[in-house]
């Protein structure tokens, strides 16, 4: 038994260095030329080379830090792993064993990560999300009703403010579209991974015969810009946007007092348009077109980032295509699954009453993180 | 079912839209009264009691014109044309509702702006004092000059003798602005019953010709000392009438004038700027 046990132990430190094998390798060899442009700094520091090294040590100390801690984490496991050996203090060590063994794992698998993955662009932003009923008619709109509840718990839990921008709500239930802001840092990064159809399958409430229906809702969730982010992204410029308003009024002035306040914007470069007709005055409904015009056109930007990045990997894009199903609700079974990390949940109504989609949130940002970090593995 | 009724008088996709906007209206009023009214034909924007206009809100109540889309859009374009560096003195004839005057004292630095307006309805004039109050413009008697502020005043400014000492607005003026009544006698039959049943006459016809009210705003910022050198006079004014409210600009009151047009590409606002220096 004790035997085995030390095996099981003495392997610890051998086990996680082959998971880790690939993001060790790029940190020491980021500890290196570390060192390598540290012996390069002349004793004067006269040179403007100098300057220039003192900036990549200043911006490469994190790295450094944490390889530091690495060393000395494994060095005490490695010293702690002896004393398994003395049967006085076999039981004691046992345990700062177990604590340093998940310390080293923490470190590769977290720490190192979270310091070579360069910080998300988007954590700052809030969300728009768009939600459409697509097939099964009456039944995907009654569905939307209850994912967009769905959400604004989200939202609730999660300190964001939501607002319904607008819906178009059915007078047999649910609604056949609604449009919702949530304003707060990290919305967007959250929610983003949402967008795609969804798919429910169940017997609807209106249903006779009990026979299993399957309805969609897609959803688009575009990153959210305030008007001052607009300008300093860059998005667009005011020469390039054709204002149009829809629809004609006659005569208008005073001999009309019909409400007409639909706008549609286009922006000639990119050929996008966003036509806006929820709000009761033309003035509410522009500021709104160009609110969904801007963040339109960052989401496009942060798409041909990411597609630039991976331009150059045999790794091609995880389809984020629209079109795609990327989630089902199948209520006979209790089941939620996501199809592209083939996360099942078996607690439907967690999810769609509870906490249960933070789940799928949490694993969907992992996977994205864990995709990042490959792509950066591939890279080196 | 009530959309439904609604859809049968207004269209589906305008049913929609109204059906929302009254289901989040914040009113005591019933959702199925505000569908029967709105279907017997009154105004959506009476029904929901409020407009926006910009950026504000402007309380609404039966007769009291109901603010358009094109004079949103003109006064805000009018707003970004000024470049005030003094306080200006503005005056808006026929002022209804005040939306007008209210726009410009928002969009306008603060302290830039002390408007006047001008209304014959005792209606319209306590609307706009109490959307004066609800858009925190109201000119307050200790007048702090650092506000912009609106106040209404009744009074008929096609009285030859207008502006009456007594009422406390005096000239020279670096605004005026105007949307007068300009329907002509010939163009009420072609009218919306959802117009002519439910807002106010006097603020929707304008003379025989629907042009009565410009020959008395031309005559009156004719008049010496009037206007301040520079002033800017705008004018709103039908589909068919910009040709001639620059003539009678020109002729009474020896003003050059531009016509802007508005959204609908209809030319919606007569823009004239007095010469900055007195010959």
């Amino acid at each position: 038994m004790f035997r085995l046990g030390l095996r099981r132990f003495s392997s610890a430190i051998q086990q996680i260095e082959k998971d880790g094998a690939r993001i060790l390798r790029i940190v020491k060899k980021r500890v290196d030329e570390r060192a390598a442009i540290a012996s390069q700094i002349s004793e004067t520091m006269a040179s403007p080379e100098d300057i220039m090294r003192l900036k990549q040590l200043k911006e490469t100390e994190p790295i450094q830090e944490a390889w530091d801690q690495w060393v000395s984490t494994r060095e005490a496991l490695r010293e702690t792993q002896v004393l398994l050996d003395d049967p006085d203090l076999r039981s004691m060590a046992a345990a700062d064993y177990t604590m340093l063994t998940e310390s080293l794992t923490e470190i590769v698998k977290t720490k190192f990560p979270a310091i070579l993955v360069p910080p998300s662009r988007t954590t700052h932003l809030s969300a728009l999300m768009e939600l459409k009923s697509g097939v099964g008619g009456s039944e995907a709109s009654l569905f939307l009703g209850e994912m967009l509840r769905m959400y604004l718990r989200l939202a609730q839990v999660s300190r964001w403010k939501a607002n319904i921008v607008s819906s178009s709500d059915l007078d047999s239930g649910g609604m056949r579209d609604a449009v919702v802001e949530f304003k707060g840092a990290g919305a967007y990064d959250a929610l983003r991974w949402e967008s795609g159809v969804h798919r429910v399958q169940r017997v609807p409430a209106t249903e006779q015969s009990g026979r299993v229906h399957t309805s969609t809702v897609a959803v688009v969730v575009l990153p959210l810009v305030e008007e001052s982010e607009a300008q300093k992204e860059e998005l667009y410029s005011m020469d390039d946007i054709k204002i149009e308003v829809m629809r004609a009024r006659g005569a208008g002035g005073q001999h009309v007092n019909k409400t007409e306040s639909a706008v549609r914007l286009t922006h000639i470069p990119s050929g996008v348009t966003v036509a806006m007709q929820d709000e009761r005055s033309q003035h509410q409904n522009k500021r709104r077109a160009f609110q969904v015009l801007a963040s339109r056109l960052l989401e496009a930007k942060l798409q041909r980032e990411m597609e630039e990045r991976r331009a150059s990997r045999r790794n091609l894009v995880k389809s984020a295509d629209r079109s795609d199903k990327i989630r089902t609700y199948n209520y006979a079974q209790e089941r939620v699954t996501d199809h592209r990390i083939g996360l099942s949940l078996m607690n439907l109504s967690s999810v769609m009453e509870g906490d249960g989609l933070q789940d799928f949130v949490a694993a969907l940002q992992r996977d994205h993180e864990e995709s990042q970090m490959e792509d950066m593995l591939l890279e080196e | 079912m009530s959309l439904a009724l609604l859809s049968a008088r207004l269209g589906k996709r305008q049913a929609a839209l109204e059906y929302q906007w009254m289901k989040r209206a914040k009113s005591p009023v019933s959702l199925e009264e505000m569908v029967n009214r709105r279907v017997a034909g009154e105004p959506l924007q009476y029904i929901l009691e409020e407009q926006p206009f910009g950026p504000l809100s402007i309380k609404l109540r039966p007769p009291v014109l109901i603010p358009r889309p094109e004079t949103e859009e003109w006064t805000i374009r009018l707003a970004e044309l000024l470049r005030p560096t003094r306080m200006l003195s503005v005056l808006d004839l026929g002022t209804g509702t005040g939306c007008i005057p209210l726009l410009l004292c928002h969009l306008l630095p603060a302290g830039m702006v002390r408007a006047h307006g001008i209304d014959i309805s005792p209606a319209a004039v306590k609307l706009a004092g109490e959307n004066a109050v609800l858009c925190g413009f109201s000119a307050s008697p200790a007048g702090n000059a650092s506000r912009n502020t609106f106040r209404p005043i009744q009074a008929s400014f096609l009285d030859p003798f207008f502006p009456h000492k007594h009422l406390g607005i005096n000239p020279p003026f670096d605004l005026v602005t105007s949307n007068p009544p300009y329907i002509s006698w010939s163009e009420y039959l072609g009218l919306s019953t959802e117009v002519t049943h439910y807002e106010d006459p006097k603020a929707l016809f304008g003379g025989p010709d629907g042009l009565d009210f410009y020959h008395a705003i031309a005559a009156l910022v004719a008049r010496k000392g009037f206007l301040n050198p520079g002033a800017v006079v705008a004018v709103e004014v039908g589909h068919d009438q910009a040709d001639r409210v620059q003539d009678i600009f020109r002729t009474t009151a020896n003003i050059e004038s531009e016509i802007w047009l508005d959204p609908w590409k209809k030319k919606r606002t007569v823009v004239a700027r007095t010469r900055s220096t007195i010959e």
